[in-house]
C-alpha cells in the first residue's frame, strides 16, 4: 500500500477520467451507451493495454479522450488540465494517435514529406513558413531509413500508394514525431498481415520504451496483451471491468487471462455471452 | 488574330475563376456554387467604385477580390458553423447575392463608357511600349491595347499562380490541402478543419471576385447576369486541365487549370465563329462537364468488362 502510494506520487496522473457518461442516438431505437460511468487513472509513463469484446466501448474510450466527440457528463483531465471542453484539434497538442484503419492516419494523395511536415506541427501554430524545411527533410530521411522499409528515397511518393504496414509504421512515426503526452493506439495492427503487424508492433515497443510514452493501446491480440505494456484493463458494456496492474501482469500468461474471462462469467456478473465473445476474439 | 487574342485574354482572366474552383472543388471537395454570385459581386463592387466613385482601377480591382472573399467567408461559415450542406450553402449565398448585386449596382447593367479602368492603362502602356496604336504581329495587324492587355493579364495570372503555389507549400497551405484529403487525420494533428475551410472558400471566391472585376473592365461593362453558370465553366476548365496535365502535384494542377481555362475559351470562340448559337453555350458547357464527369467511370467499367471477357 505504502509502496503504491509513493509510486503514485512519483508518477502523477497523465490521464484522469471521472464518471464519464456518453450515449449515442439518445432516445432512438439506435441508442447505445458505450460509456457508463467510466473512471480511469493512468499514471505518467505507463503503457496500458485495453481489452474487451466487440462494441464494449474501447474505441469510444479513446475517442472520448481524444475529443472526437464531447462527453455527456463527467470530467476528462490530461496532464493535470481539465480538457473536457477542449475541441479535438486543441487536445492534439497533447495526444498522438494511430487508428485501426491505415487510411485514417495519413493524407493519401499527399507525399510522405507533406504528411510529416504536418506531423511536425502537431498542435502548433501553422503559419506561412515553408513546410518542407531542410531540417525536417534531413531528420525525416534518418528516421525513415531506420524503419528499413526502403522509403527514405521515396519521400516524394504519395503516401496512399504505400502498403498498409508501411502506412501504419509511418503514422506511428508521425504521431510520435513531437513527443506526445499521451499516445493512443486503436488496434493499429488489426488490418495488417501478420508479418507487417509484427514489424509495426516491434516499432511500437521501441518508440514507447525509448521515449517513455504514456500509452493506451487497444488490441485484439492476446499475445500482444501478454507481451506488451505494464497494465491491462478490460472493458465491458461501457465500463472498466477488470484491471491488471504491473505487478500481477509480470506473471500473467494467456491461460490466466482466459481463466479471468471464465471467472467473470462464473461469478455471473455478466451475461453468458461475454466469455464466449472474448474467447472468440482472443483465441 | 484579334479574335484569337481576345479569346486568349478572356481565357487567362477566367483562369482566376478556374483556380478558385480548383481550390473549392479539388482541394476541399466542395462543389461551391457561391462562385456564380461572387464573380458578379466582384464585378459589381469594382464597377461601382470605378464608375460612380472614381476610385483608382487597381484599388477597385482589389476590392473585387475582397468582395468575393467575403462571399466565400459567408458560405464557409454556413457550412462549418451552421452545418448546412455545402451545395445548399452555395445556393443560399448565390441567391442572396443576386439581390445584393442589384443593390450595389443600382441597376442591372453598368457600362464603363469613358471611365478610367485597367483597360485605359493597358492602352497607354501599349502605346508607349509598342510606339503606336497598332503593330504587325506575324503578318497580322494587331491593336497594341489588346496585346498589352493580354501580356499584363498573363503576368498577373502568372504571379498569382506563383503566390498560390508558394502558399500551398507553407505550413498553413499544407494543412489546408490535408483537411480536404483526410479531415480526420489533420484534426488528430491539431488542425482546425472548420477554420481552414472558411479560409479556403474565402481565398477561392476572392480569386473568383477578382476574375469578375477584371472581366468587367475587359468587356467594359458589368452585368448582374454575368455570373450565371460560371461555376460550371470553372469546372470544365479544371477538368480539361486535369486531363492534360494530371493531378500529380500542386504545380501541375495550377498550370493545368490555367491551360484548361484558355483552351476552353478558345474552343468556345471557335464554336461561336462557326455559327454556334450563343444561347446554347451554357447547355453545351453543362453537357461537356457531364461527359467529363461520367467518362472516367464508364471507361473503367468498359475495361473491367473487357478483362472479364479475357478471363
Ligand atoms: N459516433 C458514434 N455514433 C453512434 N454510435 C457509436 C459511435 N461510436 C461508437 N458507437 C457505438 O458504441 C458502441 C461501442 O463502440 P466502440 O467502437 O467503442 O466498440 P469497440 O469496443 O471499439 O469495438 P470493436 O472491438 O469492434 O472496435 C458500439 O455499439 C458502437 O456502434
Ligand atoms: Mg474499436
Amino acid at each position: 500500500m505504502n509502496n503504491q502510494q509513493s509510486n503514485a506520487n512519483l508518477n502523477p496522473a497523465m490521464v484522469q477520467l471521472t464518471d464519464v457518461f456518453k450515449t449515442f442516438n439518445a432516445g432512438t431505437v439506435n441508442e447505445v451507451r458505450p460509456m457508463q460511468g467510466v473512471n480511469l487513472t493512468i499514471t505518467e509513463g505507463s503503457f496500458v493495454i485495453v481489452l474487451g469484446g466487440n462494441g464494449s466501448g474501447k474505441s469510444t474510450l479513446l475517442n472520448a479522450i481524444a475529443g472526437s466527440f464531447m462527453i455527456d457528463t463527467g470530467k476528462i483531465e490530461l496532464n493535470g488540465e481539465d480538457v473536457t471542453q477542449w475541441p479535438e484539434h486543441k487536445r492534439a497538442t497533447l495526444i498522438g494517435r494511430v487508428f485501426q484503419n491505415p487510411f485514417s492516419g495519413t493524407a493519401p494523395s499527399m507525399s510522405i514529406l507533406d504528411n510529416f511536415s504536418l506531423a511536425a506541427k502537431r498542435g502548433k501554430f501553422r503559419g506561412l513558413s515553408w513546410a518542407h524545411s531542410s531540417n525536417l527533410q534531413d531528420e525525416l530521411k534518418d528516421r525513415v531509413s531506420e524503419l528499413k522499409m526502403g522509403l527514405e528515397n521515396r519521400l516524394d511518393t504519395a503516401i496512399g500508394s504505400l502498403s498498409g504496414g508501411q502506412r501504419q509504421a509511418l503514422t506511428l512515426l508521425m504521431a510520435t514525431w513531437l513527443k506526445p503526452k499521451l499516445l493512443l493506439l486503436d488496434e493499429h495492427t488489426a488490418a495488417l498481415d501478420p508479418k507487417s503487424a509484427d514489424q509495426v508492433i516491434a516499432l511500437t515497443e521501441q518508440i514507447i520504451s525509448k521515449e517513455k510514452l504514456t500509452t493506451l493501446m487497444v488490441t485484439h491480440s492476446m499475445q500482444q496483451a501478454i507481451n506488451l505494456g505494464d497494465r491491462i484493463i478490460m472493458m465491458h458494456k461501457g465500463n472498466v471491468l477488470h484491471d491488471v496492474n504491473a505487478h500481477e501482469k509480470q506473471r500473467l500468461r494467456i491461460d490466466d487471462l482466459l481463466s479471468r474471462f471464465e471467472n467473470v462469467r462464473r461469478r455471473e456478473l455478466l451475461d453468458e455471452s461475454v466469455a464466449d465473445l472474448l474467447r472468440l476474439r482472443y483465441i | 488574330m484579334t479574335l484569337l487574342i481576345g479569346a486568349l485574354t478572356l481565357g487567362i482572366i477566367l483562369s482566376l475563376l478556374a483556380l478558385g474552383v480548383y481550390i473549392s472543388y479539388r482541394i476541399f471537395d466542395i462543389a461551391d456554387i457561391t462562385v456564380d454570385g461572387s464573380i458578379t459581386f466582384g464585378a459589381a463592387v469594382s464597377s461601382v467604385l470605378l464608375v460612380q466613385m472614381g476610385v483608382h482601377p487597381l484599388w477597385a480591382t482589389l476590392a473585387g477580390f475582397l468582395a468575393g472573399a467575403i462571399a466565400g467567408t459567408v458560405s464557409g461559415i454556413l457550412q462549418t458553423h451552421f452545418k448546412i450542406n455545402p451545395l445548399l450553402s452555395g445556393i443560399l449565398v448565390m441567391t442572396g447575392l443576386y439581390s445584393v448585386n442589384l443593390h450595389v449596382m443600382g441597376r442591372s447593367n453598368i457600362p464603363f463608357l469613358g471611365t478610367v479602368t485597367l483597360s485605359t492603362y493597358c492602352e497607354k502602356i501599349g502605346n508607349i511600349v509598342f510606339g503606336g496604336n497598332e503593330i504587325l504581329l506575324m503578318g497580322w495587324t494587331v491593336s497594341t491595347t489588346d496585346l498589352m492587355t493580354l501580356i499584363l493579364m498573363f503576368l498577373l495570372v502568372s504571379s498569382i499562380s506563383l503566390v498560390l503555389w508558394l502558399f500551398f507549400h507553407t505550413d498553413l497551405g499544407t494543412a489546408m490541402r490535408a483537411s480536404g484529403d483526410n479531415p480526420q487525420m489533420i484534426r488528430a494533428l491539431g488542425g482546425n478543419v472548420e477554420y481552414y475551410k472558411i479560409f479556403g472558400l474565402a481565398l477561392s471566391n476572392g480569386l473568383v471576385g477578382l476574375a469578375g472585376a477584371l472581366w468587367a473592365q475587359y468587356q467594359n461593362f458589368a452585368d448582374v447576369q454575368m455570373g450565371i453558370g460560371m461555376v460550371v465553366w470553372g469546372l470544365a476548365s479544371v477538368i480539361i486541365g486535369e486531363a492534360l496535365a494530371g493531378t500529380a502535384s500542386v504545380v501541375t494542377a495550377i498550370i493545368g487549370t490555367i491551360i484548361g481555362s484558355i483552351l476552353f475559351r478558345q474552343l468556345v470562340a471557335i464554336a461561336l465563329s462557326f455559327g454556334l448559337n450563343p444561347n446554347d453555350l451554357k447547355l453545351i458547357t453543362a453537357l461537356f462537364v457531364f461527359a467529363a464527369l461520367i467518362l472516367p467511370n464508364m471507361l473503367s467499367k468498359l475495361s473491367v468488362g473487357k478483362r472479364k471477357v479475357a478471363l
